[in-house]
């Protein structure tokens, strides 16, 4: 195991230095000139050019390779452009808020999508069936937005249920006050395709021979289906929430934008429309880092919860 | 239908069940319901063992499994089908009566062990899981009865054996868990859906003898299904044979084999090659039906060919070595061919026998340059095969082809028949024009006994002798020296293999073709090949003419390979 | 040449299907999928038009009045209020009004004068948007531009996935490495990062979001077909092809690729799908099509501070277009996913 785990981790860094190298020449030869947007409208060409010395900008391309690296390896990104806020402390602030909306919106989709994705499996192709996969088909059909503009207005607005937005400095607070009416719409909106994928997960567990050999030995379709298939439909549910789990840190990026919600998301969102390089250099090549390790720590997983793969 | 003159086995007594015209279709969509079993009745003796015979498609497994209502759901069961079990129609019964008897009073081993467990739970919770499912034992107390019942069927170290998981184990260990699993309650019927199919030859003696010894201690019944009337033969009282739904007779194994009745029977029993007996051609079930059930003469046997004619092919010390990573740094090397030296002769068959691994697929995908070799040498009419580069590898695959084994596998399921004989003579510019090539396909589609109107049909509406005949003509087209047969018949029904050796047998004598001939059943091979190599573990451990192989053979491994080979029916003074 | 004419002599038996038309078949007996592929036909056609010019090509004239209600809800009440006009004889303000002995001559001067600019319309078909803009004409403009924009995006990225799954799940070695570390890095980052990356980097424009998608999404298809090649290239027939001389190009494009391409199709319906909606997220956030241009997104965006004063027509507009074609297409591809299924392929 531990050198499994080793080896998977020296072959991260090929992957990790393709990534740095992907930002740096992106940004380089796409991006706008980083010293013309600092300086800002009605800059002259003095300031622009202090500032282009300022950044190291006149050197040669492996120069600023090489100050690029340093800047990752000792996580000093500077500050952000617009704000002037340091990189690494807007990361931390933000990321609580993004957490207390994403996990719980992870968690409860896949409680609730297993049950459903379980009993459609089971009557495949029976009317509940049918009518299940046409409504799906329907609810996937219409934009995320539109549920989102449609459930703000009528649960925050014309209903007064919820607060349409807002969002507070204690987690409690947020977890019953804020969070509720985003979680609810935005799983409202995952639990369609998520049960969709855990029932072709299901159905294909459901033809295997082990099944036929469990019904032969006499076991009742409840013992079938809860203990035999189910165990054996955990290992791609497990591998498909451990792909879901790097994307939960971007988080719903339009929900913190209709809730206001000040996550990493909307933060990184703002950076974009401000042209905010250092922000999303950063959070670009963080987050790679993270889904890297993620998928480390799931392959792991994987090779306690499968046995076929514990051997070489 | 036809039924032997003889009684059956066990008199009197009550059968343990009794199936009577049992009708099973399958519902496809829009089409009209597929039937897949037409009529079917027949009974099972307590303590006896009665086979269920057919080739693919005869409906033996779906006759079986609907006995416990173990069809999938689109299958429809007549009303008027009866399958009686100690008093009940289990038919009809209400499921949950029928449940409560599945594992406990009749159970199943199913062909492909390795699939039918579940690859997530050790195989001991599995064997106490069929324990605890009929009875009030302990989780304790049956992992104890499971770790009995391993050593029963000779699983060695059982209690070390009890925390594996099923991809550990062998194909021989992971049947004898299964068969574990199926006598835990001590059934009154097993039944046995082609339990050795998927194992060696080899395995598939230690399992038959297994199952006769349990069938003693627990005094049970078992129907056995197959579609190796040779390998029943041996130790079944009954035999019920089948083809396309319906029973075409019944009776004891003495009835069946001593005085066949159906023609069909008849040519099952004599389409096999036997080890004792060379014949010019083997009998086909053509010959059988057309001639209404006439016994035809036994033909002459077939002449050896000379071994002194020009060597074809002359393999020196070749070697395949595979390697693998297993650890950070580590590599563990696997020897699929090891120092493998040969030669071949113009217009002979060399015969290649062996078990899974032995290597000698890989060494017909050696002398293609399909695979590289590792070391060694190989010439090809006096040509140094393996360091060839491109010009004279093109002229050298023409000369030497290959049939593979799955017929389902080796022709392009994109490509119409036309496109796929067109295709090698395309490659090699062979024929001056469209038309040329044209009638040259219609030649060959002649040759292998295929209309002609086949060109312009894709290969799923061909069965797969059909298609095994395609692929042979596709080799055929480029006028090869040598042929290179890989299996090229196991995956056929008895019937239609008859029909493709003496096809091989007939282009030899017309064209003469060499053969590399590569099989696990050493009584196909001994009947094509004039000399034969038998491979274990990647080595030729033995080699000689066909018949000095058969008749004395000096390796230990060859004679074990030859006492497995399951003989058919032999009457008691033929011990 | 008595082969060749008894071959001639042959009748000729009707071709037998291959599998497209055998999907072909086993699609035409689904009424679902014919309903949904006539729709997305009706939506091609709609396209099309759009494209050319024939329909919606005057959606940016702003022929209402801000915010026009729908036909069917009548016109707002505050547009026939009016002001009544005092009755009553002209006051003489010359004595206050410098320019008062000139107004008689402008008015008569001003009623030769014809008007051409057309009155804003107190209602259209189906209501205005913020600046009296046809919310029907703005439905029709965004279909074309977000449909298109999903379609190209689709197949760029199909392209480039296909060409490079290929080359990596055939040969493997050091080519595929290349590939592996390529598609490593590229999904590393999290979709919605990499595709934000992008569009900070190449900024707003229709060409700029097929772009960005298909850099994005190119990875989806490439793991498909190169798992579909290396399952593909130890088959029998593969083998049989290089046994016969086949050539590596022959094999990788003659043999293997047309028993992939059914696959291929499905993702690629698949793919078009989700750029549709990943577009309509990225013009709604600004980040996509440029301002002077159209789509659902844009729309939807308007149609953020249109709901709380009441003006749902621009919504439900955008929404319907988009729901009725996703449903339409998705239904279709479910159905050809079915049809091409091998294991119900007879024989």
């Amino acid at each position: 195991m531990l050198s499994y785990a080793l080896r998977r981790t020296w072959q991260m860094v090929p992957t990790l230095a393709g990534v740095v190298l992907l930002v740096f020449f992106l940004f380089k030869w796409f991006g706008g000139d980083p010293a013309t947007i600092i300086a800002g409208l009605g800059a002259t060409q003095q300031q622009i050019e202090a500032i282009r010395h300022t950044l190291g900008l006149d050197r040669p391309w492996w120069v600023q390779l090489g100050i690029f690296l340093r800047e990752i390896v000792t996580l000093n990104w500077g500050a952000s452009w617009a704000t002037n806020e340091p990189v690494a402390h807007l990361f931390l602030t933000r990321l609580p808020a993004t957490l207390t909306v994403m996990i719980p919106i992870l968690v409860l989709q896949t409680v609730v999508s297993i049950p459903f994705g379980l009993g459609v499996a089971v009557v495949r192709g029976s009317l509940t069936d049918r009518a299940a996969m046409a409504i799906t088909t329907v609810a996937l059909s219409v934009s995320f937005l539109v549920y989102v503009l449609v459930g703000q207005w009528l649960f925050g607005f014309y209903l007064a249920w919820f607060p349409i937005q807002g969002w507070s400095d204690s987690v409690l607070t947020n977890l019953i006050h804020y969070a509720p009416l985003p979680i609810l719409l935005a799983m409202f909106v995952s639990i369609a395709p998520t049960t969709r994928l855990y029932r072709s997960f299901f159905l294909d567990e459901l033809g295997h021979d082990y099944v036929r050999t469990a019904r032969a030995r006499g076991a009742s379709e409840a013992r079938v289906l809860l203990r035999h298939v189910m165990r054996n439909a955990t290992i791609p549910i497990l591998t498909n929430i451990a792909t879901e789990l790097p994307g939960v840190v971007v988080g719903s990026f339009l929900i913190e934008v209709f809730f206001s919600i000040p996550g990493l998301g909307r933060e990184i969102l703002l950076a974009v429309n401000r042209s905010d390089y250092p922000v999303i250099q950063a959070v670009t090549i963080y987050l790679a880092l993270l889904t890297m390790l993620i998928n480390l720590l799931a392959d792991l997983l994987y090779r306690v919860v499968d046995p076929r793969v514990r051997l070489n | 239908m036809t039924t032997s003159s003889t009684a059956q086995d066990g008199g009197v007594a009550a059968p343990l069940l009794a199936v009577r015209d049992l009708r099973v279709s399958f519902r496809l969509g829009k089409s009209k319901p597929f039937e897949a079993v037409r009529g079917v009745s027949f009974e099972i003796a307590p303590r006896s063992t009665v086979a269920l015979v057919g080739e693919s498609g005869s409906g033996k497994s779906v006759s079986a499994m609907s006995i416990v209502r173990l069809l999938p759901d689109n299958a429809i069961v007549d009303a008027a089908s009866r399958a009686e079990f100690g008093g009940v129609d289990l038919l009809h019964a209400p499921l949950d009566q029928v449940r409560a008897l599945r594992g406990r009073d009749i159970s199943f081993v199913f062909q492909e062990p390795q699939s039918s467990l579940n690859p997530v739970f050790t195989v001991g919770d599995q064997v106490a899981e069929a324990l605890r499912l009929h009875t009030k034992l302990t989780r304790s107390r049956a992992r104890a009865r499971a770790e009995e019942l391993f050593s029963e069927v000779g699983i060695p170290q059982p209690r070390d054996r009890m925390n594996a998981y099923p991809h550990e184990l062998s194909g021989g260990q992971q049947q004898r868990v299964m068969i574990a699993a199926a006598i835990a309650c001590e059934p009154r019927l097993l039944i046995a859906d082609e339990p050795t199919t998927a194992l060696d030859v080899t395995v598939q003696r230690q399992i038959i003898e297994l199952l006769r010894g349990l069938q003693q201690r627990y005094a049970m019944s078992i129907l056995f299904i197959s579609h190796d009337l040779g390998l029943v033969g041996e130790f079944a009282d009954a035999v019920v044979v089948m083809r396309e739904g319906q029973v075409r007779e019944r009776g004891s194994t003495v009835g069946i084999f001593g005085a066949p009745q159906d023609p069909y029977t008849r040519s099952l029993i004599a389409c096999r090659p036997r080890l004792d007996q060379r014949p010019r051609r083997l009998p086909t079930i053509e010959d059988f039906l057309a001639a209404g059930g006439e016994q035809t003469a036994e033909p002459a046997p077939r002449p050896l060919r000379p071994n002194h004619g020009p060597q074809l092919i002359e393999a020196a010390g070749l070697r395949k070595q595979y390697r693998l990573k297993t650890g950070l740094l580590r590599r563990r090397t696997i020897e699929a061919v090891r120092d493998a030296s040969f030669t071949l002769e113009r217009g002979r068959t060399l015969g290649v026998v062996g078990e899974s691994g032995s290597g000698k697929t890989t060494l017909g995908l050696l002398l293609m340059r399909l695979v590289e070799a590792t070391a060694g040498q190989v010439r090809f009419d006096g040509e140094d095969v393996l360091r060839m580069k491109r010009e004279p590898l093109m002229k050298f695959r023409r000369r030497v082809q290959v049939i593979f084994q799955n017929p389902y596998a080796s022709l392009n399921p994109r490509f119409t028949i036309g496109q796929i004989l067109a295709e090698p003579m395309r490659i090699h510019a062979i024929g001056a024009d469209e038309s040329e090539r044209n009638a040259r396909i219609a030649a060959l589609l002649d040759r292998v006994g295929l209309a002609r109107a086949s060109l312009h049909k894709y290969p799923h509406e061909f069965s797969g002798g059909q298609r095994q005949r395609i692929a042979i003509a596709r080799a055929l087209s480029l006028r090869p020296d040598l042929l290179i047969c890989d299996e090229s018949v196991s995956a056929l029904d008895v019937s239609v293999q008859a029909n493709v050796l003496n096809l091989l047998l007939d282009l030899q004598d017309e064209f003469g073709i060499s053969y590399l001939f590569i099989s696990h059943d050493l009584a196909v091979v001994k009947y094509m090949a004039d000399e034969i190599l038998v491979m274990n573990g990647g080595d030729i451990v033995e080699r000689g003419s066909a018949e000095a192989i058969y008749r004395d053979p000096q390796h230990d491994y060859t004679k074990k390979l030859l006492a497995s080979i399951p003989r058919g029916y032999m009457p008691p003074s033929h011990v | 040449m008595n082969a060749i004419a008894s071959f001639a002599a042959v009748p000729d038996s009707e071709s037998s299907p291959g599998v497209w038309q055998l999907a072909w078949r086993r699609l035409r007996g689904d009424r679902v999928a014919m309903v949904a592929l006539a729709v997305v036909a009706a939506y091609a056609a709609l396209v099309v038009a759009s494209l050319v010019g024939l329909v919606a090509a005057d959606w940016t004239r702003e022929v209402g009045v801000p915010y026009a209600n729908p036909r069917f809800l009548g016109p707002t009440v505050d547009e026939s209020v009016k002001i009544e006009r005092p009755s009553g004889p002209r006051v003489d303000l010359s004595a206050v009004d410098p320019l008062a002995p000139r107004y008689a001559e402008w008015d008569a001067r001003a009623a030769q004068i014809q008007s051409v600019s057309a009155p804003h319309l107190s209602t259209l078909t189906f209501g205005g948007d913020r600046l009296g803009r046809d919310v029907i004409a703005k439905a029709i403009k965004g279909t074309q531009v977000s449909i298109l924009v999903g379609v190209f995006a689709a197949l760029l990225a199909t392209a480039i996935g296909t060409a490079l799954g290929a080359v990596a799940g055939y040969f493997g070695g050091v080519a595929g490495d290349l590939m592996e570390w390529f598609y490593n890095v590229f999904t590393a980052v999290p979709g919605i990062l990499l595709i934000f990356a992008f569009a900070a980097v190449f900024g707003r424009g229709t060409a700029t979001v097929v772009l960005i998608l298909a850099l994005t999404g190119w990875t989806a298809v490439y793991r498909l077909v190169r798992a579909e090649y290396l399952k593909h290239r130890g088959r029998e027939y593969v083998l049989a092809a290089e046994a016969i001389g086949a050539s590596h190009f022959s094999r990788m494009f003659e043999h293997i690729l047309p028993n992939v391409s059914h696959v291929v199709l499905v993702q690629l319906s698949l793919l078009v799908v989700f750029f549709i909606k990943a577009e309509v997220i990225l013009s709604f956030l600004g980040l996509g099509v440029p301002i002077d241009s159209v789509s659902w997104g844009t729309m939807l965006n308007e149609a953020q501070s249109e709901l709380i004063l009441g003006k749902w027509w621009q919504l439900a507009a955008a929404t319907a277009f988009m729901a009725v074609f996703v449903t339409a297409f998705s239904t279709l591809t479910d159905a050809l996913r079915d049809a091409l299924d091998p294991r119900l392929r007879q024989g």
